[in-house]
């Protein structure tokens, strides 16, 4: 785990909005050591999936550098694209192609040959298991199924390093617990992870190490039992606390509060 | 991988995204031939092929075939299904990967090229009881095929920039409204010679009015190659002119 998967030094995003000028992302610095499962925490609007989206080449950077598989993001996007694997927020399916379909052709625009997408779809819809249902449209998949699917197309090249944002929103238990355990083989595999959540016991269950992001900024980071461990000590605490309480503590958030915003409501 | 492969597997797949939705295609189809039926019906008496020398001979639904013809070309649906892609996220998916920005772009529009050749042999078709014939012969139908389909590649284009720039299905939508000034801003039911003079300076300056011009020179008359220089003329500057915008927007999208 020596060798960096993802470094960001200073990184900033502004959008210009008819009100002025809008900070995203106020200078996040993050290193990311190859072969690590690193979350990436933060409430809604913190600038998580802003971060996720220009290091994965979708949003262009205001200032600051990112080196994604030791390539720069903003100088060669293209051999970081070839790198990568990406699923976003929204699983990025078309519903009128079939899974197999899908699968194969994001395998083709990543060099196979025809042969060759064949047999990366068929490996890869047995791995999400996903094989009964790869011949039907993606419109009748669900929730749970969709996901599994954009996973799989994010894998079709064998990436250096896989961006999950929010795999498992919206997701029923039972699917969630799928996509935890996806998590964890393609990891043993050898390849980096790079996941944002809102779910602290995902962060507890999949990270090595993790950091927290709150207006644009890192509040706190490091491995799940050191995070622990730093707010038990300065909180003289008498047991180790929760992720959840380490994360309303670096957010400044109470429990009263949260409660009081409006949550989001899976189906 | 070559930009050549992507486009052509960017383009398969929005063809089977065309095919897997046919109620899209019935209105592309229905609304130009409802145009063609009804101005014939009612302007078919006021030139009679026999006396009319700008009908050379055909019927007056033969002057008229290429409005509908510009028309069916116009309606693609390219740029809703490219809103439909920003909207949920596969637009980002193929962003995200390395396929050429061109790739992106023309994919679409190729399909859309092809889509447009179908439709235009289809109402070619229906076009025949009504006493149309193709005179420049197969060289011409080729041709007037092409171009047809040149056009609808430049009109995907166009919306294609709505899309990208708005990613609205209602903008994208209401900029395809943009057509009907066009083409009525056309010698669309006499030659350009026989308009008012304040029609005929519009249809000068309209950039459709040369297709339309070139279309109906190879359904009335033998091949006419300076009226068809103009008519591909102006689809190649256009359809240059969309490509560099299309590929300049995909490459600036954030």
């Amino acid at each position: 785990m020596n060798a960096l998967a993802i470094e960001a030094e200073g990184l900033v995003k502004q959008y210009r909005g008819r009100t002025g000028t809008v900070d995203a992302v106020r200078g996040v610095d993050l290193s990311v050591a190859a072969g690590e499962v690193f979350g990436f925490l933060g409430p809604n609007g913190a600038g998580k999936s802003t971060t996720v989206r220009m290091l994965t080449t979708l949003l262009s950077i205001t200032s600051g550098t990112a080196r994604v598989a030791g390539i720069d993001v903003t100088a060669d996007p293209d051999a970081v694209r070839r790198r990568i694997g990406v699923a976003l927020q929204e699983a990025g399916l078309d519903p009128r192609q079939t899974g197999r379909e899908l699968i194969e052709l994001q395998a083709r625009l990543f060099g196979s040959s025809p042969a060759e997408a064949a047999g990366r779809a068929e490996e890869l819809l047995e791995l999400v298991e996903l094989t009964d249902a790869a011949d039907r449209r993606i419109k009748g998949y669900s929730g749970g199924m969709k996901r599994r699917l954009d996973l799989a197309s994010a894998l079709v090249h064998q990436p250096e390093v896989l961006f999950l944002d929010e795999p498992t929103t919206g997701l029923d238990p039972a699917s969630r617990l799928g996509v935890w355990d996806e998590v964890r083989r393609i990891n043993q595999r050898g390849t980096t992870v790079f996941l944002t959540t809102q779910y602290l016991e995902e962060a507890d269950q999949l990270c090595h190490r993790l950091a927290i992001i709150d207006d644009g900024r890192i509040v706190r980071s490091g491995t799940p039992a050191s995070l622990k461990a730093e707010l038990r000590a300065r909180l003289a605490l008498s047991s180790d606390p929760t992720l959840d309480e380490v994360f309303l503590d670096a957010t400044g958030r109470t429990r009263e509060r949260v409660a009081g915003e409006v949550q989001e409501v899976g189906a | 991988m070559s930009v050549l492969v992507q486009t052509e597997l960017l383009g398969r797949r929005a063809i089977r995204e065309s095919l897997r939705t046919p109620e899209a295609l019935a209105p592309t189809l229905f609304i130009p031939v409802f145009f063609l039926v009804v101005n014939f019906g009612q302007a078919g008496r006021i030139f009679p092929s026999d006396s009319t020398p700008f009908l050379h001979g055909q019927t007056y639904a033969a002057f008229q075939l290429p409005s509908s013809l510009l028309l069916a070309a116009s309606f693609g649906s390219a740029a809703l299904y490219l809103v439909e892609d920003i909207e949920g996220g596969y637009f980002d998916k193929l962003r995200a990967a390395p396929v050429s920005r061109s790739a992106l772009v023309l994919g679409r529009l190729i399909a859309e090229g092809a889509k447009t050749a179908v439709l235009t042999a289809a109402l070619i078709v229906i076009a025949l009881p009504f006493g149309v014939t193709i005179a420049s012969g197969t060289a011409g139908l080729v041709l007037l095929l092409v171009l047809t389909s040149l056009w609808g590649m430049v009109f995907a284009g166009f919306m294609q920039l709505i899309a990208l720039k708005t990613r609205s299905a209602a903008a994208t939508n209401s900029g395809g409204l943009v057509f009907f000034p066009l083409l009525f801003l056309t010698p669309n039911f006499v030659p350009r010679d026989l308009l008012t003079r304040p029609m005929e300076i519009a249809a000068t300056f309209n950039p459709v009015t040369y297709v339309m011009e070139a279309l109906r020179s190879l359904i009335l008359q033998d091949l006419q190659w300076d009226v068809l220089a103009r008519g591909f003329g102006v689809v190649a500057a256009f359809g240059a002119l969309m490509l560099f915008l299309n590929v300049r927007l995909v490459r600036r999208y954030d």
